[in-house]
């Protein structure tokens, strides 16, 4: 029914055409066949009218529209047609039902409007009968561009055609103004617009056209200046070329990528930057080629306007590039600015131009950042899931060099901070680069595979799949908790490994008990044995004799009870030494922590504790030296032996001596016990605790190492050992020396002391012999050996006591030095230090004069 | 090469409570009464050998000598569960068994007649050492074989092993009631003797204030002898921690006692041990950090040794060095500040004359004991106040002597024969100047003591039974 209706259209339509077109006086002479173009034309035309949507800026109100019809009529004085319209209005308005006209309001109007413009042309060209446009003349004009231009043949033709202007007045005076403004400019110009608009167009695919070229000097695209056009479209061609002037640039970009493919220095990004690059110019191509399919194109316009005799104008053009060109003028600013760059740094750079309001410039470039990204965000991925560093145009922000495994940690690995664009944070960096790296320790160091399981865990708790491609830019939370969740994963295993598998605890422990003397009796025995043949000369010692006494000291104490893998990475070291160097100064003990762990125990890490060892090797041996001095002098050593043979003289000088010995080793003992406590309470229990706690937070193996190089570090600093404190450790170290000469000093004294107990005894032999026949015969003592012994007796006991005098007189000396520097030294636990020694502020009591 | 102890213990009392030490080692070590390992001992870390040493069989066998005049101790011991525990070589019973009747002289003159077996004994355990540290004597002051036969093992082994070290701990008689041996006052003096002269290091065990601390602080009605006992094992057992369990220091005899003995004569030792619970009793928790476990050791209702001291002298007493060691879990940060607020409040007065501070030795505690407190303490000190104690059996001494009480017993003896009592004498001096010793500790001048006073010396010489002048001694 419907397709009915619309034949019935089509065909009254064509009717009505026919009619009007036979009723131009142009083509009066030949009746417009029904087939000839012309006529197709014309009728097509109508279809569009008709199709139109053009709607009068009335309100569709039929009483309204009858209502001034009829005021009309009245104010023409013609009331008697007036009430005549009124009836048959009315008639009109009634009538309803099957037959009846619908549209009442739309045919009153079109009456209304027939009527008015009929009267109109009347009045002034008294042209009878054209109600409708001409629909022939359109076609005829356009094939003739010359006779348009003449304008007095315009003017005739407005009349003769009897255009109905809906909207537009044909004689307006504006309307005349501006068309022969239009005729000024054609007549300036001498190439036609449409020929400059393909010239544009194809300069606009970087292609010279006829009267637009690229000139080199200009470095652009210009109007030749032999041709004469208007100054203001040589600037709209010079505007418009800039789109062709870009797309050089981006093309040449692309090419010269392109070009370079094969050799590495475009990478991976940069030849996902040409992918995407040459993605945007292909849709550029296909505007282009649209617009130049247009450019052929007559606009069907209503009027016959003439400067409107192309589709594409300049101007038209310049609206239509708009778009384009913001794009276009993007990439070439980032064919610019990040063409030399690569990888990372690329992605950076063209993510610094991202940020921008504009939201289309923010798509494209989103869009753009998704493709350039992908290789980068791949590389992330590859390298946080499976450690694998798939970068061979180094583009990726995470460096890999080739390293002894022991440095693989601290060196093998590192960021590159040129090539971390800034949309990744430095923190989030730092983790993707541990996570990779921890992946690689856990490969190459730990020989270990768990990993594999841990980085499958955390893509799927961080719901990324373990496929290529899965990121992408803009997804930066996705990244950031993929690299969270393998971070957390693999950084829990690395630990595990390095605890669990490699025993990191029991290894520091041990370094503890055995470089740091943790396990006394061991160190004790070590002492007993190497002792000895420490104080030779230490060109003279065979390292592997000492070898053979730490076996025998490990065997002899506790240690013996060890891990046998542990034991086994403790050897003796010898320093290097100079001439006049002594056992002492050259031996020390060394562990081999061995891959993985040396990677927390380098060799500067071992440095340190072997400095340390050394400084509390000397303390020991200091210690092991006074209470050596003490066996010698201890309480049922002298004081069951008699002196009653000598002078009173000499017993006093014997007395006084003594006392004054063991004064002077109860101070020395004091300090060096003290200093021992202060080395086990404040430094290295304290250390350690805080080290045993650190372990157990710490989440990933640059924590542990930073726990472990803070516990270096105060056991350095608080042992004095640190740069700050060079004065006080001299001082120190002169103090022990000190102490050593005492020692050596009291053994003399004690040996001279025994010497004289066995020559006096031998002139009695017995002691309790003597003791009953004493009373009996006092005389017997005097005789001519007793006086040269105690003459040789008080001698010697005078040089000795003069000896210890001086040494005292120089311990107290150095240790007033030393203790007065305690509490300037800005590490504040030396402060306990001094609490200790001075805990009966004996010291800063001012203590008699010894 | 575990610096081995070889402890000598003398008669009665000193088997009694040598008797109980071993057991608590045992205990400790997770080393059952035949002497084998427990299973659950699988804990390292602690040092059986100074005390111990395996048989073939892998027993552990005590370093120790049994030694007694009379056999109703050493039957106890060899009928008892532990009978397996000792090397039965190692015991030592007089072969007429008759003791020595409360008598020094007896016990002193049988040690010399039996020296050969003993000295064998020693010598056998000796060579089974590596590198033998020294001995530890235990035994008491007042009867006649720890006494009589203590001293003349002290003289002995000061010749034969004078390089090594000899301590004791050494059971002092209850002073407070009348004692049942009457002649107690003699043998204390005698023994005190041999303690000063030929022992490095005597840790002395108040049976007063044993008796003292088990009736306040334990709240025993009528402690026996092994409650009072196991306060001694207790004691000993502590005092042996570092050495059994090696750290950083203290970890051999001779760095123990070295510091806490800067002049040799005055190497008597007071303990106090805290919290102190006795076997069987129900165990009062309380608090015990370090700061309390260090308070609380300087307080002398804790003390192991009677205090006389009259209140002006008590203030002059002075520490000459102290000893903490404590057991358990402990911060190490913890003992800073416990030494700090000990010093605030001025809890310990120390000698002027020298340097001096509270050592503290952190040790571990057995994990095969379990007890109520975290922490517990041992403090080993030199204090002068135990001068009174010496006083005290000096004037007991004085009393019997005056009244010529009781010597015919001694007389009967090589050494008091034909009534030569200038044993007596001498051992008198002695103790005197051991008195006078540790009061010149007292006084900042201690450095220049016996030196200004000449006919102090002249005095000392015209001595006619001195061996020894007192002054020359130190």
């Amino acid at each position: 029914m419907e397709e009915e209706d619309q034949h019935k259209v089509a065909d009254l339509v064509k009717e009505l055409v026919l009619r009007l077109l036979s009723q131009n006086p142009t083509a009066d002479s030949h009746r417009p066949k029904p087939d000839s173009p012309a006529f197709q034309n014309s009728l097509r035309y109508a279809f569009r009218i008709l199709s139109s949507r053009l709607t009068p800026s009335i309100a569709p109100d039929s009483a309204a529209i009858a209502e001034s019809i009829k005021r009309r009529l009245a104010t023409q004085g013609k009331s008697s047609q007036a009430l005549t319209f009124a009836d048959l209005y009315t008639k009109f308005d009634s009538k309803t039902g099957p037959g009846s006209v619908n549209n009442k309001w739309a045919v009153l109007y079109l009456l209304n409007i027939l009527s008015e413009d009929r009267k109109s042309s009347k009045s002034q060209l008294d042209s009878p009968l054209l109600l409708l446009p001409n629909l022939a003349l359109n076609g005829s004009e356009l094939g003739n561009v010359s006779r348009v231009l003449r304008g007095r043949g315009r003017q005739e033709k407005g009349w003769n055609n009897g255009v109905l202007l809906v909207s537009k007045d044909p004689e307006n005076i504006r309307d005349i103004a501006f068309r022969e403004f239009a005729n000024l400019i054609k007549e300036e110009n001498a190439v036609s617009e449409e020929v400059l608009v393909r010239d544009v167009l194809y300069a606009c695919q970087g292609i010279d056209g006829n009267y637009v070229k690229f000139d080199a000097k200009s470095d652009g695209y210009v109007l030749l200046d032999s041709i004469k056009v208007p100054r203001a479209t040589r600037i709209m061609v010079c505007k418009l070329c800039e789109l062709g002037w870009l797309f050089r640039k981006v093309k040449g970009y692309i090419s010269e990528s392109m070009a370079r493919f094969p050799a590495e220095d475009v990478g991976t990004v940069g030849q996902a930057f040409c992918a995407a690059l040459q993605d945007e110019l292909s849709e550029y191509y296909k505007l282009l080629a649209v617009l130049e399919a247009q450019s052929m194109n007559p606009i069907p316009l209503v009027s016959d306007s003439v400067n409107s005799s192309n589709y594409l104008s300049l101007r038209r053009l310049s609206v239509w590039f708009a778009e384009p060109m913001l794009k276009m003028r993007l990439m070439a600013v980032l064919v610019e600015k990040c063409g030399v760059l690569k990888g990372g740094a690329m992605a950076g750079a063209i993510h610094l131009h991202a940020q921008h309001g504009d939201p289309l410039v923010h798509e494209f470039m989103r869009r753009l950042l998704r493709r350039v990204c992908s290789p980068l965000f791949e590389m992330v991925r590859s390298w946080v899931l499976e450690g694998e560093l798939e970068d061979i145009f180094a583009e990726f922000f995470v460096l890999g060099q080739p390293v002894k495994a022991e440095s693989l940690w601290r060196e093998g690995y590192m960021l590159h901070a040129g090539m971390l664009p800034s949309f990744i944070s430095q923190s989030l960096a730092q983790r993707i680069l541990r996570t990779g790296k921890s992946i690689n320790f856990l490969r190459v160091c730990c020989e270990d595979r768990g990993w594999a399981e841990a980085a499958t865990e955390s893509a799927a708790a961080a719901g990324t799949s373990t496929r290529r491609g899965g990121l992408g830019y803009g997804e930066t939370d996705a990244l950031e908790s993929l690299v969270d969740e393998a971070a957390k994963r693999i950084d829990k295993h690395l630990l595990d490994v390095i605890y669990n598998r490699y025993k990191f605890k029991e290894h520091c422990l041990a370094i503890k008990r055995y470089l740091l003397l943790g396990q006394g009796d061991f160190v004790q025995y070590l002492m007993d044995i190497v002792g000895p043949e420490l104080s030779e000369p230490a060109n003279t010692i065979s390292s592997f004799q000492l070898a053979g006494s730490l076996e025998t000291a490990i065997r002899s104490s506790n240690a013996q009870y060890d891990d046998p893998d542990i034991l086994d990475r403790l050897r003796v070291k010898m320093m290097p030494h100079g001439t006049g160097d002594k056992g002492w100064d050259v031996f020390s003990l060394e562990y081999d922590a061995r891959v993985p762990l040396d990677t927390v125990f380098t060799e500067s890490v071992m440095a340190k504790y072997l400095r340390i060892f050394n400084f509390l090797w000397k303390l020991r041996r200091v210690e092991h030296a006074l209470i050596g001095a003490w066996k010698t002098m201890k309480p049922n050593c002298i004081t069951s032996h008699s002196f009653t043979k000598l002078q009173n003289a000499v017993k006093l000088q014997l007395l006084s001596t003594l006392r004054r010995c063991q004064v002077l080793w109860d101070e020395m003992n004091h300090f060096v016990t003290n200093f021992q406590y202060y080395i086990m309470f404040e430094v290295l229990e304290v250390s350690w605790s805080t080290l045993s706690n650190e372990m157990e937070v710490a989440k990933d193996l640059d924590d542990l190492l930073a726990a472990h190089e803070k516990y270096l570090h105060s056991i350095v600093e608080k042992s004095l050992l640190g740069e700050r404190s060079q004065s006080l450790y001299k001082s120190l170290f002169a103090l022990f020396d000190l102490i050593l000469r005492f020692r050596s000093r009291a053994d003399l004294l004690y040996e001279g002391i025994h010497d004289l107990q066995t020559r006096t005894e031998s002139s009695v032999p017995s002691r309790r012999k003597q003791l009953n026949d004493r009373s009996s015969e006092p005389g017997s003592w005097i005789s001519d050996g007793r006086k040269a012994l105690t003459q040789r007796a008080n001698d010697f006991i005078r040089n000795m006591g003069q000896d210890l005098d001086a040494i005292a007189k120089e311990y107290s000396s150095l240790l007033e030095n030393f203790i007065s520097q305690l509490p300037v030294q800005q590490h504040v636990d030396l402060k306990f230090l001094l609490f200790r020694l001075d805990f009966t502020e004996f010291y800063s009591r001012g203590h008699p004069s010894t | 090469m575990p610096r081995e102890i070889i402890t000598l213990q003398v008669g009665q009392c000193g088997n009694q409570i040598g008797m109980e030490f071993w057991k608590q080692l045992c205990l400790e070590h997770g080393i059952s009464k035949d002497g084998i390992l427990e299973d659950f001992a699988t804990q390292g870390g602690d040092r059986k050998d100074v005390f111990f040493y395996q048989a073939d069989d892998q027993h552990y066998i005590p370093r120790a000598l049994l030694i007694d005049l009379e056999p109703r101790v050493i039957n106890g011991i060899q009928n008892s569960e532990y009978r397996n525990l000792y090397n039965h070589e190692n015991i030592f019973v007089s072969d007429h068994g008759g003791g020595a009747g409360n008598n020094w002289a007896s016990g002193y003159h049988q040690g010399k007649g039996v020296e050969e077996d003993i000295m064998d004994m020693i010598d056998r355990e000796a060579d089974g050492s590596d590198s033998l540290e020294g001995f530890v004597l235990c035994h008491s002051i007042a009867g006649g074989t720890g006494s009589g036969m203590g001293s003349y093992l002290l003289e002995t082994l000061n010749d034969r092993y004078s390089k090594k070290l000899v301590q004791t701990y050494s059971v002092f008689p209850n002073q407070m009631e009348t004692s049942d041996v009457v002649v107690q006052p003699y043998n204390s003096l005698l023994t005190l003797k041999r303690l000063t002269l030929n022992a490095d290091c005597v840790v002395v065990l108040d049976n007063t204030a044993l008796n003292r601390i088990a009736v306040e602080r334990l709240h025993l009605s009528n402690p026996t002898f092994a409650q009072t006992n196991s306060l001694v094992s207790t004691v000993m057992s502590a005092s042996t921690t570092t050495l059994r369990y090696p750290g950083y220091m203290n970890n051999d005899l001779v760095g123990l006692l070295a510091s806490l003995i800067p002049t040799p004569r005055c190497h008597f030792l007071m303990t106090g041990y805290t919290p102190l619970t006795v076997e069987r009793q129900a165990n009062v928790i309380r608090k015990t950090t370090v700061l309390d476990v260090m308070r609380r050791l300087l307080q002398t209702k804790n003390i192991m040794v009677s205090s006389y001291a009259r209140t002006k002298e008590a203030s002059q007493a002075k520490y000459i060095s102290i000893l903490n060691i404590i057991q358990g879990e402990v911060d190490p940060t913890q003992v800073h500040e416990s030494l700090q607020r000990i010093r605030e409040r001025k809890l310990v007065n120390f000698i002027e004359w020298g340097p001096a501070s509270i050592q503290v030795a952190l040790s571990r505690k057995s994990p095969y004991v379990q007890t109520a407190h975290r922490v517990s303490g041992l403090m080993l000190a030199s204090h002068t106040s135990i001068r009174h104690l010496f006083s005290k059996c000096l004037s007991q001494y004085e009393k019997l002597r005056k009244k010529q009480a009781f010597l015919d017993n001694y007389r009967k003896f090589p050494m008091f024969a034909d009534n030569d009592l200038s044993e007596f004498d001498e051992s008198r001096d002695i103790i005197e100047s051991l008195v006078d010793e540790y009061k010149a500790c007292e006084s900042p001048d201690y450095i220049k003591w016996g030196m200004e006073d000449p006919d102090h010396v002249l005095t000392g010489e015209g001595n006619a039974s001195g061996t020894v002048d007192p002054n020359l001694a130190v």
